[in-house]
């Protein structure tokens, strides 16, 4: 008896001598301090010119009148992604050659490693670049030379529900700020002078499955941004920020509530609360109008519709809507009941036709939908890709049907999810008055199968495999706005990097593979090429700086390679943006001394 | 006879309070048996001796790395502090719990005889501290969202090593920015739904 007691003693006595930790940490002074990484650039100006002070919204709506700069994603409120600037042009883009590079390389652990990739439009105001980045990332460079003025990198966690890859699309200017939304959906407005942060606003639901990838709009005293996130269930919203205060002024969600116009269009009643509909590319605006073209993606979830049956307004549609207020003045549904995660996100290009103001847009569905932007009413569809077979528009009354939807047991569809032009813009040259677009040519065997939602997780409702067979290439597409087709590029890699057309008779494309091409706009001939050594997923951009007229793009495979460029997933990718002019433009005297001689 | 049961489980009772100030009580806990598997309790025996070759990295993090919450201070700023053990390439404690966003002081000792840093991520930029052996430093970073984010030792391979450390916020986003929706199920059984904005 008394050797079990000891025994007891001793086992109480060592399993409380475990309660306290061994060691504790030697009290020694405080000797070593912090530093921000960028502080071990001694070369680092951290400043920038004030340019932007004197960027105001009358100046965005007539950035035309100043084509050295590129002031707004899409260059000007129109979409179209043309420049007047013709130094570099048809007779002499062969002398095209890299006058800087940026790179931008990760270092340390950063989410979703596999699928990152520069994807902004760069910002270029009188000689100053603003770049944002994935994974938090924005840069002030000087346009001319590449050199890094600034930097700022707000921390996102490792946790982030990120659909489609760790990427950003760009940042706003004006009022001498520089506006930035996180991928974890925190606003900023950065002091353009120093990277500083003036304010923050916290606007997506992360625990809800909401993230943030777009670049900002500017909209007279206002911010415009939309959320992403509808392959997590979530209820996608456009919202407006005061420039000044950060103050929201209104939010406009893509699926209503119960009671609310376009309601009727969910046959379930609780399908509306994680319907998609999120709005991750930027939109248009007209001034004159008045009016704000912002479009919303799929709905949720993806690939199966059994739990909201209906047409699920206002997913995949164009919203036009008044920028004072988020109402909405009217919309047009791209593909109704969407069960192939077509979003409807991809870009509005505003043109005149005959007096008649009216709006562009090729969809994921491979169809150009041409639309009276004053009232909606459908002017013409023309099917741009004629492999589609997920169904049959009828161009006179916009009705589908011969619908081809997932099965359990899988079915080939085509375009796959990546839709036959993913999201990178088509573009409309002022000069020939046509129409350019990516085409992204790949099938996809989609399932569908019930799948339980629970907020913050991704519901897709069923999957979807792309085969290296089902990847039958790209293309560039030029048509006439009346919806003839003028020439055809094709390459051997889906296209998924937005276009460019200049005034110099040039569409410049990259492919998936990191070759960047300018293309003859009249002929679709290629007239040049460079090998950048990284896939190109982004928004190339043209400005000049002293007279110099430069093409910039940001490179880097990624994004939901598997939608679209499953064979390239072995693909070496980097982070470069590239800046190229003309060999003897140039002449590397912008670029500052590294040295001197003794 | 009887006497000496009544003084033994007065004394087992005694033992059990005492202990239950401690964290092993906790083990015993049905919530936490409950959770016992098998494979997790096979795996937690052989990772120490699976990584032998290099004597770091996946047995370590796991069963020694451990937890700890920071302190909220009066002047709302979290501290912590942070031992880098001898021989070990391992930060001690390597996850941080922060209870909300906000500024996050860590007060690191190294007591190794080999040169460590810390490179952390924080809002602006991340941040760097360089701890040559036997010195101590202090370092804030600014963390605004929940989720968790890392930190590292970027000398030589010692992240690949072992020195790899996470900073877990925990909180929510604020009202304003949450979803006009009722509340939605919720993965796992034991996460509470999330309150009605």
């Amino acid at each position: 008896m008394r050797t079990t007691k000891l025994a007891f003693v001793a086992a109480a006595a060592s399993l409380l001598a475990g309660c306290y930790p061994s060691e504790r940490a030697p009290n020694w002074p405080v000797t070593q301090r912090q530093e921000p990484f960028k502080q071990l650039d001694a070369a680092m100006r951290h400043s920038a010119p004030p340019v932007a002070d004197a960027v105001t919204f009358e100046r965005i709506v007539r950035a035309r009148s100043e084509p050295h700069n590129w002031l707004t994603y899409y260059g000007a409120y129109d979409g179209h992604r043309f420049s007047s600037l013709r130094q570099i042009n048809t007779d002499n883009v062969a002398r095209l050659r890299p006058a800087w590079t940026f790179q931008a390389v990760p270092i340390g652990i950063i989410p979703k490693h596999s699928e990152f990739t520069l994807e902004a439009a760069p910002i270029v105001v009188d000689g100053v670049m603003f770049l944002a980045g994935w994974d938090g990332y924005v840069w002030a460079l000087d346009a001319a030379t590449g050199e890094e003025l600034w930097r700022y990198r707000h921390a996102i966690p490792l946790d982030t529900p990120l659909c489609c890859g760790n990427v950003n699309r760009g940042v706003a200017v004006a009022r001498g700020k520089v506006f930035y939304s996180t991928p974890n959906g925190h606003l900023l407005a950065l002091d353009a002078r120093t990277g500083e942060p003036v304010w923050t606003k916290i606007w997506v639901d992360v625990r809800a499955g909401e993230s943030s990838t777009m670049a900002p709009l500017i909209v007279k005293n206002m911010v415009i941004v939309g959320s992403s996130g509808a392959e997590y269930g979530v209820r996608g919203h456009i919202d407006a920020f005061d420039i000044d205060t950060g103050q929201r002024i209104w939010r406009r969600y893509g699926v209503p509530k119960p009671g609310e116009p376009g309601s009727e269009t969910w046959g379930n009643e609780e399908a509306w609360q994680r319907g998609g509909g999120s709005a991750w590319i930027t939109g248009s605006y007209d001034p004159a109008l008045d009016l704000l073209y912002w479009n919303t993606s799929n709905p949720s979830p993806d690939f199966d519709g059994s739990p909201r049956p209906g047409d699920n307004l206002y997913t995949d549609s164009v919203l036009a809507l008044d920028p004072n207020t988020g109402e909405i003045r009217w919309h047009y549904q791209f593909t109704p009941h969407d069960v192939w995660d077509y979003s409807g996100v991809n870009e509005n290009i505003l043109f005149e036709e005959g007096g008649r103001k009216l709006l562009a847009h090729f969809d994921k569905n491979g169809y150009l939908f041409v639309l009276d932007r004053q009232t909606g009413a459908r002017v013409r569809i023309v099917r741009f890709y004629d492999r589609a077979n997920w169904g049959r528009i009828d161009p006179a009354t916009g009705a589908v049907s011969d619908r081809r939807e997932p099965t359990r047991e899988g079915i080939e569809i085509c375009p796959g999810p990546a839709g036959a032009k993913e999201w990178p813009h088509a573009t409309y040259s002022q000069q020939t008055g046509l129409l350019y677009t990516p085409v992204v040519d790949a099938c996809a065997t989609f399932r569908k199968f019930p799948m339980p939602f629970r907020e913050g997780l991704s519901w897709h409702g069923g999957d979807f495999k792309v085969d290296r067979a089902q990847v039958h290439g790209g293309a560039v597409k030029a048509y006439r706005p009346d919806g003839t087709l003028v020439w055809e590029w094709r390459s051997r890699h889906p296209i998924v990097a937005s276009l460019l057309s200049t005034a110099g008779g040039l569409v410049f494309v990259g492919t998936p593979d990191g070759i960047f091409i300018a293309l003859d706009a009249r002929s679709g001939r290629q007239v040049w090429q460079f090998r950048t050594g990284s896939g190109i997923h982004s928004n190339p951009v043209t400005y000049s700086v002293n007279g110099t007229q430069y093409i910039a793009v940001p490179t880097g495979a990624g994004g939901w390679m598997k939608g679209f460029s499953p064979e390239l997933l072995g693909h070496e990718r980097g982070g470069t943006l590239f800046a190229f002019s003309l060999a003897d433009a140039a002449s590397a005297g912008a670029q500052s001394s590294a040295g001197s001689p003794r | 006879m009887r006497s000496w049961r009544l003084a033994g489980a007065l004394g087992l009772s005694a033992a059990l309070l005492v202990l239950s100030a401690c964290e092993y009580a906790g083990l015993f806990r049905p919530s936490v048996l409950g959770q016992v598997d098998p494979e997790m309790a096979t795996l937690m025996n052989e990772l120490p001796n699976l990584d032998e070759p290099n004597e770091a990295i996946i047995g370590r993090i796991y069963a020694t790395g451990g937890a700890s919450r920071a302190e909220l201070g009066s002047d709302g700023i979290m501290r912590d502090r942070i031992r880098i053990p001898k021989d070990e390439y391992l930060w001690y404690p390597a996850v941080i719990i922060m209870p909300r966003g906000g500024t996050l002081e860590l007060d690191i000792t190294n007591e190794d005889h080999r040169l460590h840093a810390i490179f952390a991520a924080s809002n602006g930029d991340r941040q760097i501290m360089s701890l040559p052996a036997a010195t101590r430093g202090v370092i804030r970073v600014q963390l605004d969202q929940p989720g968790y984010y890392w930190f590292g030792c970027p000398v030589e391979n010692h992240l690949g090593r072992g020195m790899l450390g996470l900073v877990l916020v925990k909180g929510e986003v604020p009202p304003e920015a949450r979803l006009d929706r009722p509340p939605q199920p919720q993965a796992g059984n034991r996460r509470p739904p999330r309150a009605h904005h």
